[in-house]
């Protein structure tokens, strides 16, 4: 169902990997599910629901653009993915590293997409370390650039995803734009939203999640609770002004640690900053975990970060992407097709609002 | 994610050669949110009714090919056959007698390397009735 806006609705197929891994639904039933919510795009990623990737034969592409026209959907968005590490002892180098992304630029033409998403390597922000990881480089700058001639040849559009931690206005990215605009392809290239840098609390996702991990779930809820207080005061969430009230309750480092990706986070990124990168846009993951009881998203405020958009004056595509199912799954089937469809219903809302 | 689930309980049997049993097999899934290159598996750990089984005894199949479980751990093995997302890999296990029909305990640890993250370790216990 098309949208009365420069704005258009999608899907993310990764909203649907439980269907897909449990067999409930085959690619097709996706589709149909996408279809279903509203969607007119879809975003697929190759190597989960392609199995014959990275060798994808016309008759695989037959039967797929058969179902996009059936279900009157269009790919959006390839995914790719830098997976460097490849052996146990030993990195892909650049060059075959270069040969493995031009396979994403190739499959989203045969597909028909326009976009694939870059999984560059400041896609957390700057590299980030984590326990037991030394960060390894995915694609920089200079490997983005290698790759501009063949997303030129192939009329595709290399999408910057920008995650939490890191959000589009954040300086470290102009460094992939400037590359292209030196080499004159700057139309290639260009930023992705993902609307985790929006998260202004603990999803209750999370809180379910952790608190089947062990940690107390009121030490959970008084986060939230608190993260919450600072958003809509204004405030920025600073763990240390909470932390004496958690201990006195019973919460240790053991807590701490377990929490601290949680922990860190002390606002949203800035929805005017959003505004005045909307332009700049490629691409947009509309990223949610659980959905409350008046149709919102529990811990992202979705009328803000429209109107953003909007006013900014962004044009494409939102794509849905559930990724509550991995926090809920540990404790039975998660309705996915149900999530998403709520979220389309929360989409349209607020394109109407502003609109 | 999936941890609960990367050991199924499907198609758990002694391997058959002229009435004599040579093996036995389990299936298992992959714990991530994609397919991934065999060549991105860092490590299959089972233990079987709490004894270790010997990785050089194990062979892996998928997908129409097998390959000898330790192969796939060498810095040369090719990077463009993946693990189909949702789709079962045989582990088997040569040993000769195979498996005693009726229940055992197996527990696996499964390894995957995903790059942008620390290497994903899964761990599954299940008690499976094998054919």
């Amino acid at each position: 169902m098309k949208t009365n806006s420069d704005i258009k609705l999608g899907v993310s197929l990764y909203s649907y990997q439980d269907n897909y891994y449990f067999h409930k639904h085959d690619l097709e039933g996706c589709l149909a599910a996408a279809a279903g919510a509203g969607a007119t795009g879809i975003e697929i990623f190759p190597e989960a629901m392609i199995p014959e990737w990275p060798y994808i034969s016309d008759s695989f592409i037959d039967r797929y653009n058969g179902m996009m026209e059936r279900y009157g959907l269009e790919t959006v968005c390839v995914d790719h993915f830098a997976d460097r590490a490849m052996h146990k002892n030993k990195l892909l180098t650049d060059d075959e590293l270069l040969e493995r992304s031009i396979w994403y630029i190739k499959a989203a033409n045969k597909l028909g997409a326009t976009h694939i998403r870059l999984m560059h390597s400041a896609h957390l922000g700057r590299l980030l370390s984590m326990p037991g990881h030394e960060p390894i480089d995915l694609v920089g700058p200079e490997l983005a650039g290698r790759l501009l001639p063949y997303c030129q040849e192939y009329g595709i559009v290399m999408a910057l995803e920008c995650h939490s931690p890191t959000s589009v206005d954040d300086p470290v990215q102009q460094a992939y734009l400037e590359v292209a605009d030196k080499m004159g392809l700057s139309e290639y290239i260009g930023l992705q939203v993902d609307f985790s840098s929006y998260e202004y609390c603990i999803s209750t996702a999370d809180v379910g999640m952790y608190s089947r991990q062990g940690v107390n779930r009121d030490f959970l809820e008084l986060i939230r609770e608190k993260q919450r207080e600072a958003y809509f005061s204004g405030k920025e969430f600073v763990f240390e002004e909470v932390e004496p009230e958690l201990r006195k309750i019973g919460f240790t480092d053991e807590d701490k640690n377990s929490l601290r990706f949680v922990l860190r986070h002390r606002a949203p990124a800035s929805y005017e900053k959003l505004k005045e990168f909307a332009s700049q846009v490629v691409y947009v993951h509309g990223k949610f975990y659980d959905i409350d009881e008046d149709g919102q998203v529990d811990n992202m405020d979705y009328p803000k970060i429209f109107k953003a958009l909007i006013d900014g004056g962004y044009k494409g595509y939102i794509c849905s992407e559930f990724e509550g199912n991995r926090r809920m799954n540990d404790a039975g089937w998660c309705d996915e097709i149900e999530y998403v469809r709520k979220h389309h219903v929360l989409m349209r809302k607020c394109l109407e609002m502003y609109k | 994610m999936y941890d609960k689930h990367i050991l199924t309980d499907e198609g758990c049997r002694s391997i058959w050669e002229r009435g004599k049993k040579v093996g036995y097999c389990v299936n298992i899934k992959i714990n991530y949110y994609r397919g991934l290159p065999l060549s991105c598996i860092e490590e299959i750990a089972l233990k079987v009714d709490g004894e270790e089984v010997n990785p050089e005894t194990m062979l892996v199949q998928h997908n129409g090919r097998e390959y000898r479980y330790m192969d796939l751990l060498t810095d040369d093995f090719p990077t463009d056959v993946y693990w189909i997302f949702g789709e079962k890999l045989r582990v088997v296990v040569q040993k000769e007698g195979g498996i005693e029909q009726g229940r055992h305990k197996v527990e696996l640890t499964l390894k995957t390397r995903r790059t942008y993250t620390p290497t994903m370790v899964s761990t599954c216990e299940k008690i499976l009735t094998f054919a």
